[in-house]
């Protein structure tokens, strides 16, 4: 007890002490230099990376692993800051900006993408330009408009890739035999199935992009809403995706009264067998969730006929930094052959990759190929044989609303 | 009153022992999910039995041990705060009569009937502006507001029964001001700041929402951690982290209980609003 | 040193951290919510914000639903304290275990109460695995919603936990500083037990009782985390609504969350003065 007393007191008092910074706030200053002047730089200095914490692997592989790396070969202290939702980031550094707070703001990389990435655009409070700096950015292929593109929105250098993500359904094989394999047989399904099934409630982020398969559905596929918002064609798809999700509605779990709040709530819900089946952006989290016995071991995953929607999603730094050249080192390690095949083990967190395995070192190349995916996992190139590109964010904020308005009162 | 049918204390031991269960029960499931793995309905125990929870919450990385030294180390300054400051103005409060009394009293206690949330966002601009959010600093002083009124409170009562002629006393025999408080004021009171500041502490301790805005996330007391736990499904780790979170509490409790029952008034404060 | 600057000085530290903090942030909160922050070139005040929380029904059933939440707490929790002081005056088995519990009680955080009342009551929590055990019901679904419910069973329920006891510790230190003379007195007059507590015990007990139960209303009027824990995702308890609503990426809703903040505070100071006063008015009469 004494000892964490005075553990306590010392540490109340110092975070009181005053935090000294280097001097990597100026963008263009940190953009002019060589690599190698940049690590320097960053040796000795801290990086605070706010990202979704709700995970507790990805938050072991983050503290552990890449901190790790970062103390022993960098001497950079690593401060992961776990967030229930990103946009809670978002709104830190635009209430700094507000307050006039531009070079010592209090995020140095954000885990980041869609929306978010928009709105941290829009705001002016990105920092860019830096990506042909990082070595490690000749594995990242550019080309590729999946990955030159964050839901429509041209990257254009203010955000690195880190992993690839394709949603994917769950369910239980010891208890439902024949899960719906499209979004046609789900809605048959859910009426055959009462109270089976739900989604959480948009904003949730997994549950807009169920809610975006229901509209890419309504709309026939996807080829007709991509590029820039039209109201007249929102508004024609919008009105029968409301018809069907509203029909849906009092099959649904609680009648469709009331909707899961997140996504970890559905996961209970499945877990607990309150609804039969569960859905992910993240097809590893199945794996991870009966690893860690929240899951039975009979459950297994597939992607829809109709193919599911799949994304890229990248870090950050935001135009306030402090201590940039620090989170361009993390950005660095983070793209490195080594952490990215770390990241896609199946024990660890089993992501996709977000560079170009190929052009990884033969030893890299081979420990990728000897991956194995847990049976209760979809493999992503199973996925990838139906994958639907997502939409610009305009469509999917009008989705969500409309959602909020139609559907969810 | 020794007539009391056998009913009435027939009644009055079943209302007892109701009374019991339903004050141990919502802590039940808590303790058992730590220690549980794959625990599925319709189980009514787990099948499976694990320390891995608390292998994991006890462990350096999740960061559980920090984050109980940080909120122990926030609500013992903010109770030591609120005593520096709420003792004073019981004094003020409980000794004498003057103009205005019951506007500042109201001031005082106005914290207790405004919901925190309504003053947080305020306090938030204004705390961005001062470079006070996201720090343990601005969330001990944010504490303080809640704090605060149930220190006032409970030191009023306790000044109301003080006779400061004792005091006086002391100094005319030749005491010095710190002697005449150290050996005769500070004892006479004690039991008050020993359960104003328990309250106090309670309360900074249970804070969340105060802490969530202007820690902005940056500041991890337990309930937070606790919070993401219970919301992102691993009730395992929801288990085990909840049970280290109530351990200080019954601790400090068994240390202070003595003062927190029988007719010393600190509690019976409450009845002065 | 007079008197007066004595009590001046004594009441300064207090009431400067009072009026910086919290009239400051209540302040700050109203500048914000009329659009009004010179700082930064927003000088001409306006209504939109309340224009809009007033005008969306969304609001409206949020303050529905969390007054029917803290009223109902409120008066449970009362009533079952009172009962609860009553029972442990007397001696029985068990007085020191609830004595105890109830103190214990004190020092569990909410959070942690809303938890233990998910898992025991949610439809695959404890209950409906005994339910389920015993035949009563045959999959989750079937047993009744008490948490993420319409009717904020789950939310009560913890409060009531939660409440009764604090309640309870502060009615039973006033009922102890009373003895019971004044009630022997009274049955000894010829009152039968209901009569000694209703006029006798009930009035002199009663600043205490006002006093607790108005913290309890304020505190589950503003609470966030039980409701975020236990409650519907639609319509969502205030102060869920106001922190959504502060945290949304859309700057234009930050005034709408200060406005809904100012309207907490106001609903809450409102309703208990009115509270207050009719609960003297028909406790002294």
């Amino acid at each position: 007890m004494k000892k964490v007393m005075k553990w306590a007191l010392l540490s109340v008092a110092l975070s009181y002490a005053p935090i000294a910074y280097a001097d990597t706030a100026d963008g263009d200053a940190v953009n002019a230099m060589g690599w190698d002047e940049i690590v320097e730089m960053a040796r000795g200095s801290e990086v605070n990376w706010f990202l979704w914490g709700g995970a507790d692997n990805i938050n072991q592989y983050v503290s552990d692993y890449i901190g790790g790396i970062l103390k022993d070969q960098y001497d950079i202290t690593l401060n992961r800051v776990g967030v229930s939702d990103t946009v809670e980031v978002v709104n830190i550094v635009l209430g700094e900006r507000e307050a006039g707070v531009n070079d010592n703001g209090s995020v140095d990389m954000i885990w980041i993408n869609g929306e978010n990435f928009r709105t941290m655009m829009q705001g002016d409070m990105v920092y860019c330009g830096y990506t042909d700096i990082l070595p490690n950015n000749e594995l990242v292929n550019w080309d590729n408009p999946a990955i030159a593109n964050d839901f429509g929105v041209p990257v254009e250098g203010c955000e690195v890739p880190w992993s690839r993500a394709q949603f994917a359904f769950a369910y239980d094989s010891a208890r439902t035999e024949n899960p719906p394999k499209s979004i046609g047989e789900l809605i048959d399904w859910v009426k055959e199935n009462p109270g089976q099934f739900t989604y959480p409630a948009p904003p949730d982020f997994n549950g807009a992009v169920f809610v975006r398969h229901v509209f890419y559905y309504a709309a026939g596929g996807a080829d007709q809403l991509l590029g820039p918002f039209d109201q007249a064609k929102f508004d024609e798809v919008a009105a029968k995706t409301w018809k069907i999700l509203n029909d849906m509605e009092p099959y649904l779990w609680r009648e469709g009264q009331t909707y899961p709040t997140s996504i970890n709530a559905m996961q209970q819900l499945f877990a607990n067998q309150e609804v039969a089946l569960y859905f992910n952006y993240e097809p590893s989290q199945f794996g991870i969730a009966v690893q860690d016995g929240t899951f039975p071991e009979s459950v297994r995953s597939y992607g829809l006929t109709d193919g599911t929607i799949g994304n890229t999603n990248y870090t950050l730094i935001p135009y306030n930094s402090p201590n940039k050249a620090a989170a361009l080192v993390l950005q660095n390690v983070l793209l490195s052959g080594e952490a990215q095949y770390e990241k896609a083990r199946p024990d660890v967190w089993g992501t996709s990759p977000a560079i170009e395995v190929d052009r990884t070192s033969p030893e890299i190349q081979a420990e990728f190929a000897s991956i194995v995916q847990p049976e209760s996992v979809v493999s992503s190139e199973e996925l990838g044989k139906a994958a639907l590109p997502e939409l610009q964010a305009s469509w999917i904020s009008a989705i969500e609303q409309g959602w909020l308005e139609n559907v969810g009162r | 009153m020794h007539n009391d049918s056998p009913w009435l204390r027939a009644f009055r031991g079943l209302a007892g022992a109701v009374l019991i269960v339903w004050l141990v029960l919502p802590l039940v499931p808590l303790a058992i999910w730590s220690f549980a793995r794959g625990w599925f309905f319709p189980d009514i125990l787990p099948k499976q039995w694990t320390l891995s929870a608390w292998e994991y919450a006890l462990s350096e990385r999740a960061g559980v041990i920090d984050s109980l030294g940080l909120t122990i180390g926030i609500s013992l300054a903010a109770t030591a705060l609120s005593i520096l400051v709420g003792v004073p103005a019981g004094r003020a409060l409980g000794l004498y009569k003057f103009r205005g009394k019951e506007l500042v009293e109201l001031l005082i206690l106005a914290p207790t009937i405004v919901p925190g949330i309504a003053v947080a966002l305020g306090i938030h601009s204004v705390f961005i502006t001062l470079g006070l959010n996201n720090t343990v600093g601005g969330v001990v002083l944010v504490h303080l507001v809640p704090t605060l009124p149930y220190m006032v409170l409970v030191m009023s009562g306790i000044f109301a029964n003080y006779d400061p002629a004792f005091e006086s006393q002391a100094r005319s025999l030749g005491a010095s001001w710190l002697k005449t408080f150290w050996y005769v004021t500070f004892p006479a009171i004690l039991p008050g700041i020993i359960v104003g500041g328990l309250f106090a502490f309670l309360v900074s301790w249970s804070q969340y929402i105060l802490t969530l805005l202007i820690g902005g996330g940056r500041v991890v007391t337990l309930p937070l951690l606790l919070f993401n736990f219970a919301t992102s499904g691993r009730n395992d780790i929801t288990g085990a982290i909840g049970i280290v979170y109530i351990l200080p509490g019954i601790i400090i409790l068994i240390l202070t209980a003595r003062h927190l029952s029988g007719r010393n008034g600190a509690v019976g404060g409450f009845g002065r609003i | 040193m007079s008197d007066r600057l004595k009590i001046f000085l004594l009441l300064a530290p207090a009431l400067t951290a009072i009026i910086v903090l919290f009239m400051g942030g209540l302040g700050i909160g109203l500048a914000r919510s009329l659009n009004y922050m010179p700082v930064i070139g927003l000088v001409d005040p306006n209504f939109d914000a309340y224009w809009t929380v007033f005008t969306s029904q969304e609001f409206y059933l949020s303050f529905l639903l969390t007054f029917h939440i803290s009223f109902t707490s409120t008066v449970l929790s009362s009533v079952l304290a009172i009962g609860a002081a009553l029972l442990l005056r007397r001696q029985f088995i068990g007085r020191a275990i609830i004595n105890f519990l109830f103190q214990l009680n004190l020092t569990v955080p909410h959070l942690v109460g809303a938890i233990g009342i998910l898992y025991l009551f949610s439809q695959s929590g404890s209950f409906a695995r005994l339910a389920a055990e015993w035949g009563m019901i045959s999959r989750p679904g079937d047993f009744p919603a008490l948490v993420f419910d319409p009717y904020a069973i789950g939310i009560i329920l913890q409060y009531v936990w939660k409440e009764v006891p604090f309640i309870g510790v502060i009615l039973l230190a006033n009922m102890q500083a009373l003895g019971e003379d004044y009630e022997s007195v009274a049955r000894s007059l010829g009152a039968n037990r209901w009569q000694a507590f209703r006029h006798v015990l009930l009035p002199l007990i009663f600043p205490g009782l006002l006093s607790a139960s108005v913290m309890v209303f304020a505190f589950t009027f503003g609470a966030y985390e039980i409701p975020a824990i236990l409650g519907p995702n639609y319509p969502a308890a205030l102060p869920v609504l106001a922190y959504r609503k502060y945290t949304d990426v859309d700057l234009e809703a930050r005034p709408e969350a200060m406005a809904m903040a100012i309207i907490i505070a106001l609903l809450s100071a409102l309703m208990i003065f009115f509270y207050v006063r009719i609960s003297r008015r028909n406790i002294r009469s």
